[in-house]
């Protein structure tokens, strides 16, 4: 059964030389204000939409450097073929991502009856990731789970 | 649905890896539906009972809960 839309098996290790240093940056960005001067642009009055508002003209690029490598990197872990795809591998994934589209949102449901103010960004921040780091580690934990097997 | 690939595996000593091998699919498949974890699909089910030389029905039986 050949499954379309996904990656050759090399992208899973790409994909975690790519996130560590995405998540690093994603860190220091978050928790330290990180930015690197250089990501700085002048963007001028044109793409901002609303003046009145008396936003910065410029715009500096490294959070969307981090999330964009963090993004990317899990997508290349999470859709990177396996090194004997079949039937059975394919089952695991459609079921791994069911399985984690439905935990994700127990779990914003959760977040917006108990998270309240800014906090909320947050939860909104980290639920972008969810559904794949979620998917990421039902899919692996069901075939590792299957490779200990009774010889 | 139960099988009896455990056993039919005993009767040609050849382990979860080697029949994995010999009809193309992941270990982890082998060891899903040996513990009834996976139903294979009719494709799969037919190659197992021809590399065991049986009839399906020899090798994949229905359960009362089927």
């Amino acid at each position: 059964m050949e499954q379309k839309l996904l990656l050759p098996n090399r992208y899973k290790k790409w994909g975690l030389v790519l996130l560590l240093p995405s998540l690093l940056l994603g860190i220091l960005v978050r928790f330290k204000d990180f930015q690197f001067s250089f990501l700085t642009l002048p963007i001028g009055k044109a793409f901002v939409k609303e003046p009145h508002l008396h936003l910065d003209e410029a715009v500096n690029l490294t959070d969307e450097l981090a999330l964009t490598g963090i993004i990317v990197s899990l997508l290349f872990i999470a859709f990177a073929r396996e090194k004997s795809e079949d039937e059975f591998i394919a089952h695991t994934r459609l079921s791994s991502l069911q399985w984690a589209v439905l935990l994700n949102y127990v779990l914003l449901l959760l977040a917006t009856w108990l998270v309240h103010g800014l906090g909320y960004i947050d939860v909104m921040m980290y639920n972008m990731l969810t559904v794949l780091i979620l998917f990421i580690i039902r899919f692996n934990y069901v075939l590792n789970s299957n490779k200990k097997s009774v010889e | 649905m139960k099988n009896t690939i455990r056993v039919e595996r005993a009767v040609l000593n050849i382990t979860q890896q080697e029949l994995a091998e010999k009809i193309s699919v992941s270990r982890q498949t082998i060891n899903a539906i040996e513990s009834n974890k996976y139903v294979p699909s009719t494709v799969l089910a037919l190659k197992i009972a021809r590399l065991f030389s049986k009839k399906v029905e020899d090798i994949f039986s229905l359960e009362e809960t089927d």
